[in-house]
Protein backbone atom coordinates (compact mmCIF):
# COMPACT_ATOMS: atom_id res chain seq x y z
CA UNK A 1 0.00 0.00 0.00
CA UNK A 2 1.48 3.30 -1.18
CA UNK A 3 0.78 6.53 1.13
CA UNK A 4 -0.33 9.25 0.35
CA UNK A 5 2.07 11.34 -1.97
CA UNK A 6 3.74 14.73 -0.58
CA UNK A 7 1.75 17.64 -2.20
CA UNK A 8 3.92 20.39 -0.64
CA UNK A 9 6.26 22.45 -3.19
CA UNK A 10 8.12 25.95 -3.50
CA UNK A 11 6.92 28.23 -5.78
CA UNK A 12 9.97 30.16 -5.62
CA UNK A 13 10.79 30.33 -2.07
CA UNK A 14 6.68 30.07 -1.41
CA UNK A 15 5.62 27.07 0.59
CA UNK A 16 2.67 25.52 -0.58
CA UNK A 17 1.04 22.69 1.45
CA UNK A 18 -0.27 22.12 -2.16
CA UNK A 19 -0.12 23.51 -5.64
CA UNK A 20 -3.36 25.19 -5.54
CA UNK A 21 -3.25 28.98 -5.68
CA UNK A 22 -6.12 31.67 -6.37
CA UNK A 23 -5.68 33.72 -9.55
CA UNK A 24 -5.67 37.80 -8.63
CA UNK A 25 -9.05 39.15 -9.35
CA UNK A 26 -11.13 36.17 -8.74
CA UNK A 27 -11.35 35.38 -5.29
CA UNK A 28 -11.14 38.49 -3.55
CA UNK A 29 -8.88 38.39 -0.58
CA UNK A 30 -10.26 34.96 0.18
CA UNK A 31 -12.14 36.08 2.76
CA UNK A 32 -15.49 36.43 0.61
CA UNK A 33 -14.74 32.79 0.21
CA UNK A 34 -14.86 31.54 3.79
CA UNK A 35 -18.97 31.39 4.14
CA UNK A 36 -18.42 28.37 1.41
CA UNK A 37 -15.10 26.78 2.98
CA UNK A 38 -12.03 26.95 5.27
CA UNK A 39 -10.05 28.73 2.81
CA UNK A 40 -6.97 29.27 5.04
CA UNK A 41 -6.59 25.12 6.24
CA UNK A 42 -7.49 23.75 2.46
CA UNK A 43 -5.76 25.84 -0.27
CA UNK A 44 -2.09 26.29 -0.94
CA UNK A 45 -1.86 29.71 -1.49
CA UNK A 46 -4.39 32.71 -2.23
CA UNK A 47 -2.90 35.50 -4.49
CA UNK A 48 -5.39 38.85 -3.52
CA UNK A 49 -6.27 41.47 -5.70
CA UNK A 50 -4.38 43.56 -7.58
CA UNK A 51 -2.85 47.10 -5.26
CA UNK A 52 -1.08 49.66 -6.32
CA UNK A 53 0.39 52.26 -3.84
CA UNK A 54 -2.80 54.62 -4.49
CA UNK A 55 -6.58 54.15 -4.64
CA UNK A 56 -7.68 53.02 -8.43
CA UNK A 57 -11.62 53.80 -9.37
CA UNK A 58 -11.16 50.64 -12.05
CA UNK A 59 -13.21 51.08 -15.29
CA UNK A 60 -16.55 52.54 -16.02
CA UNK A 61 -19.58 49.94 -16.24
CA UNK A 62 -20.13 47.60 -18.00
CA UNK A 63 -17.06 45.53 -17.22
CA UNK A 64 -18.04 41.94 -17.52
CA UNK A 65 -19.76 39.84 -21.03
CA UNK A 66 -20.61 36.45 -20.72
CA UNK A 67 -19.24 34.21 -24.44
CA UNK A 68 -19.46 31.07 -25.43
CA UNK A 69 -17.04 28.90 -22.16
CA UNK A 70 -15.46 31.72 -20.98
CA UNK A 71 -16.09 35.10 -19.82
CA UNK A 72 -14.51 39.01 -20.45
CA UNK A 73 -13.46 41.51 -17.82
CA UNK A 74 -12.39 45.24 -18.09
CA UNK A 75 -12.42 45.84 -14.45
CA UNK A 76 -8.89 47.52 -14.37
CA UNK A 77 -7.14 46.62 -11.52
CA UNK A 78 -10.07 48.70 -8.85
CA UNK A 79 -8.50 48.86 -5.57
CA UNK A 80 -8.40 51.00 -2.54
CA UNK A 81 -4.48 51.40 -2.50
CA UNK A 82 -2.19 49.02 -0.28
CA UNK A 83 -2.86 51.38 2.73
CA UNK A 84 -6.50 51.21 2.96
CA UNK A 85 -5.77 47.21 1.73
CA UNK A 86 -3.66 46.27 4.68
CA UNK A 87 -5.97 47.76 6.78
CA UNK A 88 -8.58 46.09 5.97
CA UNK A 89 -7.42 42.80 5.14
CA UNK A 90 -4.02 42.47 6.98
CA UNK A 91 -5.66 40.68 9.98
CA UNK A 92 -7.31 38.15 8.27
CA UNK A 93 -4.30 37.30 5.79
CA UNK A 94 -2.21 37.10 8.57
CA UNK A 95 -4.48 34.24 9.82
CA UNK A 96 -4.39 32.57 6.30
CA UNK A 97 -0.90 32.19 7.49
CA UNK A 98 -1.36 31.21 10.70
CA UNK A 99 -3.63 27.97 9.12
CA UNK A 100 -1.04 27.46 6.40
CA UNK A 101 -1.83 29.03 3.23
CA UNK A 102 0.73 31.07 1.50
CA UNK A 103 -0.09 35.04 0.97
CA UNK A 104 0.73 36.43 -2.29
CA UNK A 105 -0.33 40.15 -2.34
CA UNK A 106 -0.05 41.23 -5.63
CA UNK A 107 1.13 44.66 -6.85
CA UNK A 108 -0.10 47.16 -9.90
CA UNK A 109 1.08 50.02 -11.34
CA UNK A 110 1.11 52.46 -13.94
CA UNK A 111 4.94 52.80 -14.42
CA UNK A 112 8.28 51.45 -13.05
CA UNK A 113 7.85 54.45 -10.52
CA UNK A 114 4.40 53.27 -9.42
CA UNK A 115 5.40 49.53 -9.14
CA UNK A 116 8.35 50.71 -7.11
CA UNK A 117 6.44 52.92 -4.62
CA UNK A 118 3.51 49.63 -4.20
CA UNK A 119 6.22 46.97 -3.64
CA UNK A 120 8.24 49.43 -0.94
CA UNK A 121 4.83 50.11 0.79
CA UNK A 122 3.33 46.57 0.84
CA UNK A 123 7.27 45.26 1.68
CA UNK A 124 6.79 47.95 4.80
CA UNK A 125 3.15 47.28 5.62
CA UNK A 126 2.19 43.56 5.07
CA UNK A 127 4.43 41.22 7.19
CA UNK A 128 1.91 38.60 6.21
CA UNK A 129 2.53 38.29 2.33
CA UNK A 130 4.81 34.88 1.81
CA UNK A 131 5.55 36.60 -1.83
CA UNK A 132 4.84 39.27 -4.40
CA UNK A 133 3.28 38.96 -7.60
CA UNK A 134 4.19 41.82 -9.79
CA UNK A 135 1.16 42.32 -12.84
CA UNK A 136 3.05 43.56 -15.76
CA UNK A 137 0.13 42.20 -17.73
CA UNK A 138 -3.05 43.33 -16.75
CA UNK A 139 -4.88 44.24 -20.29
CA UNK A 140 -7.33 46.17 -18.62
CA UNK A 141 -5.77 50.07 -18.00
CA UNK A 142 -4.38 52.08 -20.78
CA UNK A 143 -1.06 52.77 -19.29
CA UNK A 144 0.90 50.05 -17.39
CA UNK A 145 -0.36 46.79 -17.38
CA UNK A 146 0.27 44.54 -19.91
CA UNK A 147 2.19 47.79 -21.80
CA UNK A 148 5.05 47.36 -19.30
CA UNK A 149 5.70 44.06 -19.94
CA UNK A 150 4.91 43.34 -23.63
CA UNK A 151 8.98 42.92 -24.85
CA UNK A 152 11.47 41.23 -22.66
CA UNK A 153 13.34 44.41 -22.59
CA UNK A 154 10.38 46.27 -20.61
CA UNK A 155 9.65 43.26 -18.75
CA UNK A 156 13.17 43.40 -17.41
CA UNK A 157 13.24 46.82 -16.82
CA UNK A 158 9.97 46.74 -14.12
CA UNK A 159 11.75 43.39 -12.59
CA UNK A 160 15.59 45.50 -12.50
CA UNK A 161 13.56 48.10 -10.74
CA UNK A 162 11.33 46.24 -8.05
CA UNK A 163 14.24 43.28 -7.24
CA UNK A 164 16.28 45.58 -4.72
CA UNK A 165 13.56 46.26 -3.39
CA UNK A 166 12.03 43.06 -0.84
CA UNK A 167 14.34 40.13 0.44
CA UNK A 168 10.43 38.22 -0.26
CA UNK A 169 9.89 35.84 -3.52
CA UNK A 170 8.96 37.88 -6.36
CA UNK A 171 6.66 35.65 -9.02
CA UNK A 172 5.89 37.82 -12.54
CA UNK A 173 2.25 37.56 -13.90
CA UNK A 174 2.96 37.28 -17.93
CA UNK A 175 0.67 38.23 -20.59
CA UNK A 176 -0.10 35.60 -23.15
CA UNK A 177 2.29 36.48 -25.93
CA UNK A 178 6.10 35.32 -26.25
CA UNK A 179 6.17 33.80 -22.91
CA UNK A 180 9.51 32.20 -23.74
CA UNK A 181 11.26 34.35 -24.64
CA UNK A 182 10.17 37.13 -21.46
CA UNK A 183 10.48 34.42 -19.29
CA UNK A 184 13.97 34.37 -19.95
CA UNK A 185 14.48 38.10 -19.44
CA UNK A 186 13.00 37.83 -16.14
CA UNK A 187 14.53 34.93 -15.08
CA UNK A 188 17.57 36.98 -15.99
CA UNK A 189 16.65 39.98 -13.30
CA UNK A 190 16.27 37.99 -10.72
CA UNK A 191 12.53 36.73 -10.63
CA UNK A 192 11.71 33.92 -8.32
CA UNK A 193 8.47 31.95 -10.41
CA UNK A 194 6.73 33.23 -13.08
CA UNK A 195 2.90 33.34 -13.30
CA UNK A 196 0.97 32.60 -16.55
CA UNK A 197 -1.13 33.46 -18.25
CA UNK A 198 -3.08 36.44 -17.35
CA UNK A 199 -6.59 36.86 -19.70
CA UNK A 200 -6.25 36.78 -23.63
CA UNK A 201 -7.37 40.13 -24.68
CA UNK A 202 -10.36 39.91 -26.79
CA UNK A 203 -13.28 41.64 -28.57
CA UNK A 204 -17.12 41.33 -27.90
CA UNK A 205 -19.34 43.51 -30.15
CA UNK A 206 -23.30 44.14 -30.00
CA UNK A 207 -23.79 44.40 -33.67
CA UNK A 208 -27.16 46.02 -32.99
CA UNK A 209 -25.93 48.79 -31.31
CA UNK A 210 -22.61 48.33 -32.73
CA UNK A 211 -21.42 48.70 -29.18
CA UNK A 212 -18.70 46.68 -27.47
CA UNK A 213 -20.71 44.22 -24.89
CA UNK A 214 -18.37 45.86 -22.14
CA UNK A 215 -17.13 49.49 -21.56
CA UNK A 216 -13.54 49.31 -24.02
CA UNK A 217 -13.24 48.01 -27.24
CA UNK A 218 -11.10 45.24 -25.71
CA UNK A 219 -10.92 42.81 -22.66
CA UNK A 220 -9.62 39.95 -21.02
CA UNK A 221 -10.83 36.46 -21.98
CA UNK A 222 -10.92 33.60 -18.93
CA UNK A 223 -12.38 30.68 -18.22
CA UNK A 224 -12.56 26.81 -20.01
CA UNK A 225 -12.21 27.91 -23.69
CA UNK A 226 -8.93 29.42 -23.26
CA UNK A 227 -7.11 26.17 -21.31
CA UNK A 228 -5.75 24.84 -23.79
CA UNK A 229 -4.06 27.83 -24.98
CA UNK A 230 -2.39 28.37 -21.94
CA UNK A 231 -1.09 24.70 -21.39
CA UNK A 232 0.37 25.41 -24.38
CA UNK A 233 2.05 28.52 -22.86
CA UNK A 234 3.34 27.19 -19.75
CA UNK A 235 4.74 24.71 -21.32
CA UNK A 236 6.38 26.82 -24.08
CA UNK A 237 7.72 28.92 -21.14
CA UNK A 238 8.57 25.81 -18.47
CA UNK A 239 11.04 24.99 -21.12
CA UNK A 240 12.75 28.10 -21.71
CA UNK A 241 13.19 28.76 -17.92
CA UNK A 242 14.45 26.81 -14.81
CA UNK A 243 12.47 29.34 -11.80
CA UNK A 244 8.73 27.90 -11.24
CA UNK A 245 6.12 28.45 -13.29
CA UNK A 246 2.34 28.83 -11.43
CA UNK A 247 -0.03 27.80 -14.21
CA UNK A 248 -3.48 29.39 -14.69
CA UNK A 249 -5.88 29.82 -17.81
CA UNK A 250 -9.35 27.68 -17.57
CA UNK A 251 -8.73 25.50 -13.93
CA UNK A 252 -12.05 23.72 -13.22
CA UNK A 253 -10.77 20.04 -12.14
CA UNK A 254 -8.28 18.94 -11.03
CA UNK A 255 -7.62 17.40 -14.60
CA UNK A 256 -7.00 20.74 -15.88
CA UNK A 257 -4.92 20.99 -12.70
CA UNK A 258 -2.86 18.05 -13.36
CA UNK A 259 -2.14 18.81 -16.96
CA UNK A 260 -0.68 22.68 -16.37
CA UNK A 261 1.76 20.67 -14.01
CA UNK A 262 2.71 17.61 -16.63
CA UNK A 263 3.42 20.76 -18.93
CA UNK A 264 5.22 21.68 -16.42
CA UNK A 265 3.87 23.96 -13.70
CA UNK A 266 4.94 23.88 -10.34
CA UNK A 267 1.58 25.13 -8.52
CA UNK A 268 -1.30 26.01 -10.33
CA UNK A 269 -4.41 28.89 -10.39
CA UNK A 270 -8.10 28.28 -10.32
CA UNK A 271 -9.13 31.92 -11.46
CA UNK A 272 -12.64 32.16 -13.47
CA UNK A 273 -13.93 28.89 -11.93
CA UNK A 274 -14.80 30.22 -8.27
CA UNK A 275 -16.95 32.80 -9.69
CA UNK A 276 -19.35 30.24 -10.73
CA UNK A 277 -18.21 27.20 -8.73
CA UNK A 278 -17.29 28.58 -5.53
CA UNK A 279 -16.34 25.35 -4.01
CA UNK A 280 -13.71 25.12 -7.01
CA UNK A 281 -10.21 25.21 -5.89
CA UNK A 282 -10.96 23.23 -2.74
CA UNK A 283 -12.31 20.85 -5.59
CA UNK A 284 -9.53 20.92 -7.15
CA UNK A 285 -6.97 20.38 -4.28
CA UNK A 286 -8.69 17.20 -3.84
CA UNK A 287 -9.15 15.98 -6.98
CA UNK A 288 -5.49 16.69 -7.82
CA UNK A 289 -4.62 15.03 -5.10
CA UNK A 290 -6.25 11.68 -6.11
CA UNK A 291 -4.67 11.80 -9.04
CA UNK A 292 -1.20 12.00 -7.70
CA UNK A 293 -1.91 9.19 -5.76
CA UNK A 294 -3.06 7.32 -9.00
CA UNK A 295 -0.11 7.85 -10.94
CA UNK A 296 1.59 5.87 -7.79
CA UNK A 297 4.18 8.93 -6.84
CA UNK A 298 5.90 10.16 -3.87
CA UNK A 299 5.85 13.64 -4.31
CA UNK A 300 3.74 15.74 -6.64
CA UNK A 301 6.84 16.77 -7.70
CA UNK A 302 7.75 14.04 -9.54
CA UNK A 303 4.80 15.21 -11.96
CA UNK A 304 6.28 18.61 -12.98
CA UNK A 305 6.89 18.48 -16.39
CA UNK A 306 6.61 14.64 -16.62
CA UNK A 307 4.70 15.26 -20.10
CA UNK A 308 5.26 12.49 -22.28
CA UNK A 309 6.57 13.77 -25.77
CA UNK B 1 -10.57 47.58 10.71
CA UNK B 2 -11.12 44.18 10.14
CA UNK B 3 -13.81 42.74 7.58
CA UNK B 4 -16.52 40.42 8.74
CA UNK B 5 -16.85 37.12 7.77
CA UNK B 6 -19.22 36.54 5.16
CA UNK B 7 -22.23 34.72 5.31
CA UNK B 8 -22.87 33.58 1.47
CA UNK B 9 -22.60 29.62 0.68
CA UNK B 10 -23.41 27.29 -1.59
CA UNK B 11 -27.10 25.30 -1.12
CA UNK B 12 -29.23 23.13 -3.15
CA UNK B 13 -32.54 23.69 -4.46
CA UNK B 14 -35.38 21.51 -5.84
CA UNK B 15 -37.69 23.03 -8.06
CA UNK B 16 -41.69 22.70 -6.79
CA UNK B 17 -43.38 24.42 -9.78
CA UNK B 18 -42.17 26.69 -12.22
CA UNK B 19 -44.69 28.75 -14.47
CA UNK B 20 -45.23 32.10 -17.18
CA UNK B 21 -47.39 34.60 -14.92
CA UNK B 22 -47.22 37.18 -17.64
CA UNK B 23 -45.96 38.39 -20.86
CA UNK B 24 -42.19 37.14 -20.74
CA UNK B 25 -41.84 36.27 -17.12
CA UNK B 26 -41.76 33.61 -15.11
CA UNK B 27 -41.97 32.32 -11.08
CA UNK B 28 -39.99 29.61 -10.07
CA UNK B 29 -40.78 28.38 -6.71
CA UNK B 30 -37.99 25.88 -5.46
CA UNK B 31 -37.18 24.27 -2.33
CA UNK B 32 -33.61 25.50 -0.32
CA UNK B 33 -32.59 25.61 2.76
CA UNK B 34 -31.04 29.05 2.19
CA UNK B 35 -34.30 30.13 2.27
CA UNK B 36 -34.44 30.13 6.24
CA UNK B 37 -31.78 32.70 6.03
CA UNK B 38 -32.71 35.23 2.70
CA UNK B 39 -34.01 39.07 3.77
CA UNK B 40 -36.14 41.02 1.85
CA UNK B 41 -34.31 42.87 -0.85
CA UNK B 42 -30.99 40.38 -0.88
CA UNK B 43 -30.53 37.84 -3.96
CA UNK B 44 -29.78 34.82 -4.85
CA UNK B 45 -27.02 33.36 -7.72
CA UNK B 46 -28.72 30.54 -9.60
CA UNK B 47 -26.92 27.63 -11.70
CA UNK B 48 -28.97 27.01 -14.64
CA UNK B 49 -27.58 23.19 -15.03
CA UNK B 50 -27.67 20.95 -18.62
CA UNK B 51 -25.05 23.59 -20.28
CA UNK B 52 -21.51 23.57 -19.99
CA UNK B 53 -21.05 26.96 -21.86
CA UNK B 54 -23.04 29.22 -20.21
CA UNK B 55 -20.74 29.45 -17.07
CA UNK B 56 -22.00 32.60 -15.31
CA UNK B 57 -25.00 32.41 -12.33
CA UNK B 58 -27.63 34.21 -13.19
CA UNK B 59 -28.71 36.60 -10.19
CA UNK B 60 -32.30 36.84 -9.30
CA UNK B 61 -34.39 38.64 -6.62
CA UNK B 62 -37.11 37.05 -4.81
CA UNK B 63 -40.61 37.88 -3.85
CA UNK B 64 -40.69 35.69 -0.57
CA UNK B 65 -38.60 33.67 1.04
CA UNK B 66 -40.54 31.54 3.85
CA UNK B 67 -38.03 30.41 6.72
CA UNK B 68 -40.58 27.93 7.83
CA UNK B 69 -41.47 26.10 4.65
CA UNK B 70 -37.83 26.32 3.21
CA UNK B 71 -39.81 27.65 0.03
CA UNK B 72 -38.17 30.59 -2.29
CA UNK B 73 -40.26 32.05 -4.72
CA UNK B 74 -38.53 34.30 -7.68
CA UNK B 75 -39.71 36.05 -11.00
CA UNK B 76 -37.77 36.33 -13.64
CA UNK B 77 -38.06 37.61 -17.59
CA UNK B 78 -36.46 36.31 -19.97
CA UNK B 79 -33.82 37.99 -21.66
CA UNK B 80 -31.36 35.53 -22.66
CA UNK B 81 -30.16 31.87 -23.42
CA UNK B 82 -29.65 31.23 -19.73
CA UNK B 83 -33.26 32.60 -18.23
CA UNK B 84 -34.77 31.00 -21.49
CA UNK B 85 -32.94 27.75 -19.84
CA UNK B 86 -33.85 28.26 -16.37
CA UNK B 87 -37.52 28.61 -17.44
CA UNK B 88 -37.24 24.68 -18.65
CA UNK B 89 -36.49 23.71 -15.20
CA UNK B 90 -39.29 21.13 -14.25
CA UNK B 91 -40.83 20.28 -10.54
CA UNK B 92 -38.44 17.80 -8.98
CA UNK B 93 -35.42 19.10 -10.67
CA UNK B 94 -32.41 20.43 -9.30
CA UNK B 95 -29.15 22.58 -8.76
CA UNK B 96 -27.66 24.98 -6.85
CA UNK B 97 -27.63 29.11 -5.68
CA UNK B 98 -25.28 31.12 -4.11
CA UNK B 99 -26.53 33.02 -1.31
CA UNK B 100 -27.63 35.10 0.65
CA UNK B 101 -26.18 37.90 -1.35
CA UNK B 102 -26.01 41.67 -1.07
CA UNK B 103 -27.56 43.89 1.21
CA UNK B 104 -31.52 44.20 1.64
CA UNK B 105 -33.75 46.89 2.02
CA UNK B 106 -33.91 48.76 5.36
CA UNK B 107 -37.19 50.19 7.61
CA UNK B 108 -37.14 53.58 7.15
CA UNK B 109 -35.40 55.73 10.03
CA UNK B 110 -38.03 57.35 11.23
CA UNK B 111 -41.51 56.82 11.57
CA UNK B 112 -43.84 57.92 8.50
CA UNK B 113 -45.34 56.17 5.80
CA UNK B 114 -43.45 54.66 2.75
CA UNK B 115 -44.26 54.61 -0.90
CA UNK B 116 -42.92 51.74 -2.94
CA UNK B 117 -42.31 52.51 -6.41
CA UNK B 118 -42.05 48.79 -9.20
CA UNK B 119 -41.46 48.74 -12.98
CA UNK B 120 -41.50 45.61 -14.76
CA UNK B 121 -39.46 42.66 -13.23
CA UNK B 122 -38.30 45.08 -10.11
CA UNK B 123 -41.78 43.82 -8.53
CA UNK B 124 -40.97 40.98 -6.81
CA UNK B 125 -38.21 43.07 -4.62
CA UNK B 126 -40.94 45.36 -4.30
CA UNK B 127 -42.78 42.94 -2.83
CA UNK B 128 -40.68 41.46 -0.36
CA UNK B 129 -40.11 45.14 0.59
CA UNK B 130 -44.02 45.83 1.32
CA UNK B 131 -43.77 42.38 3.88
CA UNK B 132 -40.94 43.64 5.82
CA UNK B 133 -42.93 46.85 6.20
CA UNK B 134 -46.03 44.94 6.91
CA UNK B 135 -43.97 43.43 9.33
CA UNK B 136 -42.73 45.99 11.19
CA UNK B 137 -45.68 47.91 11.54
CA UNK B 138 -44.88 50.52 8.08
CA UNK B 139 -47.97 51.74 5.96
CA UNK B 140 -47.05 52.44 2.30
CA UNK B 141 -48.66 53.05 -0.63
CA UNK B 142 -47.65 51.59 -3.76
CA UNK B 143 -46.86 52.36 -7.70
CA UNK B 144 -46.38 49.21 -9.94
CA UNK B 145 -46.04 50.34 -13.67
CA UNK B 146 -45.45 47.74 -16.48
CA UNK B 147 -45.42 48.35 -20.96
CA UNK B 148 -48.91 47.15 -20.98
CA UNK B 149 -51.18 45.41 -19.29
CA UNK B 150 -50.01 41.37 -20.64
CA UNK B 151 -46.72 42.41 -18.49
CA UNK B 152 -48.02 42.97 -15.57
CA UNK B 153 -48.32 40.55 -12.28
CA UNK B 154 -51.74 40.58 -11.43
CA UNK B 155 -51.21 37.99 -8.38
CA UNK B 156 -48.61 40.69 -6.59
CA UNK B 157 -50.93 43.26 -7.04
CA UNK B 158 -53.39 41.50 -5.63
CA UNK B 159 -50.92 40.71 -3.07
CA UNK B 160 -50.11 44.57 -2.39
CA UNK B 161 -53.48 45.61 -2.37
CA UNK B 162 -54.88 42.80 0.24
CA UNK B 163 -51.36 41.81 2.49
CA UNK B 164 -52.54 41.87 6.00
CA UNK B 165 -52.98 45.00 7.86
CA UNK B 166 -50.67 45.80 11.16
CA UNK B 167 -52.76 47.47 13.60
CA UNK B 168 -49.84 50.19 13.45
CA UNK B 169 -50.73 50.16 9.53
CA UNK B 170 -52.49 53.28 8.09
CA UNK B 171 -55.36 51.02 6.47
CA UNK B 172 -56.35 53.52 3.82
CA UNK B 173 -53.72 51.97 1.35
CA UNK B 174 -53.21 52.97 -2.53
CA UNK B 175 -52.11 50.74 -4.89
CA UNK B 176 -51.55 52.39 -8.55
CA UNK B 177 -51.51 50.32 -11.55
CA UNK B 178 -49.86 52.34 -14.80
CA UNK B 179 -48.99 50.88 -18.18
CA UNK B 180 -47.31 52.89 -20.95
CA UNK B 181 -49.75 52.29 -23.43
CA UNK B 182 -52.83 53.02 -21.25
CA UNK B 183 -54.08 49.06 -21.37
CA UNK B 184 -53.98 48.89 -17.53
CA UNK B 185 -54.62 51.45 -15.33
CA UNK B 186 -53.32 54.83 -15.37
CA UNK B 187 -51.88 55.70 -18.75
CA UNK B 188 -47.83 56.71 -18.14
CA UNK B 189 -44.77 56.34 -16.65
CA UNK B 190 -45.05 55.37 -12.57
CA UNK B 191 -42.87 58.68 -12.09
CA UNK B 192 -46.27 61.12 -13.39
CA UNK B 193 -48.44 58.82 -10.96
CA UNK B 194 -45.42 59.27 -8.12
CA UNK B 195 -45.63 63.08 -8.75
CA UNK B 196 -49.83 63.09 -7.93
CA UNK B 197 -49.23 60.75 -5.09
CA UNK B 198 -46.06 62.90 -3.29
CA UNK B 199 -48.66 66.03 -4.06
CA UNK B 200 -51.69 64.13 -1.87
CA UNK B 201 -49.54 62.59 0.60
CA UNK B 202 -46.53 62.83 2.75
CA UNK B 203 -43.82 60.05 2.92
CA UNK B 204 -40.81 59.34 4.66
CA UNK B 205 -39.09 56.81 2.55
CA UNK B 206 -39.38 55.72 -0.70
CA UNK B 207 -38.69 52.41 -2.19
CA UNK B 208 -37.98 51.36 -5.99
CA UNK B 209 -36.62 48.94 -7.99
CA UNK B 210 -36.79 48.79 -11.93
CA UNK B 211 -35.58 49.60 -15.22
CA UNK B 212 -32.31 52.14 -14.49
CA UNK B 213 -33.94 54.93 -16.26
CA UNK B 214 -37.00 54.81 -14.34
CA UNK B 215 -35.57 54.50 -10.55
CA UNK B 216 -33.18 57.61 -11.99
CA UNK B 217 -36.62 59.24 -12.38
CA UNK B 218 -38.32 57.80 -9.19
CA UNK B 219 -35.11 58.92 -7.28
CA UNK B 220 -35.02 62.81 -8.57
CA UNK B 221 -38.40 63.35 -8.00
CA UNK B 222 -37.78 61.69 -3.31
CA UNK B 223 -34.58 63.74 -3.73
CA UNK B 224 -36.37 67.20 -5.18
CA UNK B 225 -38.67 66.63 -1.87
CA UNK B 226 -35.93 65.81 0.70
CA UNK B 227 -37.30 62.46 1.14
CA UNK B 228 -34.75 59.55 1.58
CA UNK B 229 -34.90 56.99 -1.17
CA UNK B 230 -33.36 53.50 -1.36
CA UNK B 231 -32.81 52.19 -4.99
CA UNK B 232 -31.93 48.24 -5.63
CA UNK B 233 -29.88 48.32 -8.70
CA UNK B 234 -29.36 45.51 -11.68
CA UNK B 235 -26.40 44.41 -13.17
CA UNK B 236 -24.11 41.70 -15.11
CA UNK B 237 -22.48 39.72 -12.23
CA UNK B 238 -19.48 37.69 -12.21
CA UNK B 239 -19.62 36.19 -8.79
CA UNK B 240 -22.21 37.76 -6.99
CA UNK B 241 -20.50 38.10 -3.58
CA UNK B 242 -17.56 40.44 -4.39
CA UNK B 243 -14.82 38.39 -5.74
CA UNK B 244 -14.50 39.99 -8.97
CA UNK B 245 -15.46 43.53 -9.03
CA UNK B 246 -17.39 43.12 -12.09
CA UNK B 247 -20.37 44.40 -11.31
CA UNK B 248 -19.59 48.25 -10.53
CA UNK B 249 -22.00 51.22 -9.74
CA UNK B 250 -20.83 54.74 -10.30
CA UNK B 251 -21.18 56.63 -6.85
CA UNK B 252 -21.80 60.80 -7.28
CA UNK B 253 -17.95 61.21 -5.18
CA UNK B 254 -16.86 59.42 -8.36
CA UNK B 255 -15.54 55.78 -6.56
CA UNK B 256 -17.06 52.70 -8.10
CA UNK B 257 -19.11 50.50 -5.38
CA UNK B 258 -20.46 47.18 -6.07
CA UNK B 259 -23.46 46.21 -6.80
CA UNK B 260 -23.34 42.55 -5.31
CA UNK B 261 -21.89 43.35 -1.48
CA UNK B 262 -22.54 47.42 -1.14
CA UNK B 263 -26.00 46.70 -2.95
CA UNK B 264 -28.15 45.69 -4.60
CA UNK B 265 -29.86 47.90 -2.29
CA UNK B 266 -28.26 51.58 -2.84
CA UNK B 267 -29.18 55.20 -1.08
CA UNK B 268 -30.27 56.73 -4.21
CA UNK B 269 -28.65 60.36 -3.36
CA UNK B 270 -25.11 58.28 -3.09
CA UNK B 271 -26.12 56.89 -6.91
CA UNK B 272 -24.28 58.08 -10.06
CA UNK B 273 -27.57 58.26 -12.08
Amino acid sequence: MVGKPNMTVDLGGISMRNPVNTASGTFGNGLQFEGFYDVGTTLGAITCKGVAAEPWPGNAAPRLAELPSSMMNSVGLQNPGVHMFVKTYGDYLQSLRARGCAVICQVAGHSIDEYRMALELFDELAPFASGFEINISCPNIAKGGAAMGGTPADAAAVMRAVRPLTDRPLVVKMAPHDVAEIGRALEAEGADALSLINTIPGMAIDVRTRRSKVARPTAGVSGPAIHAIAVRMVWECAQAVSVPICGIGGITSGVDAAEMILAGATAVSVGTANLTDPMAASRVVEELGEWASEQGVKSITELIGAFEC
Amino acid sequence: MSVAVPKTTLSEFVVLDNERIADGLWRLRCNTPLARRLEPGQFVQVEVPNDGSHILRIPLSFAHADAREQTLEIVYAIVGEGTARLARMRPSDRSTMVGPCGNGWKLPQEGGRALLVAGGVGLPPIVACAGLLCDAGVGFDAIVGAQTAGRHCMDYIDELRSMPLHHKCDCARNVIVTTDDGSLGMRGFVTQAMEDMLAEHPYAQVYTCGPNMMMAGVAKLSLARDIACQASLERMMGCGFGACSCCNVLMVDGSNALCCTDGPVFDARRVQW
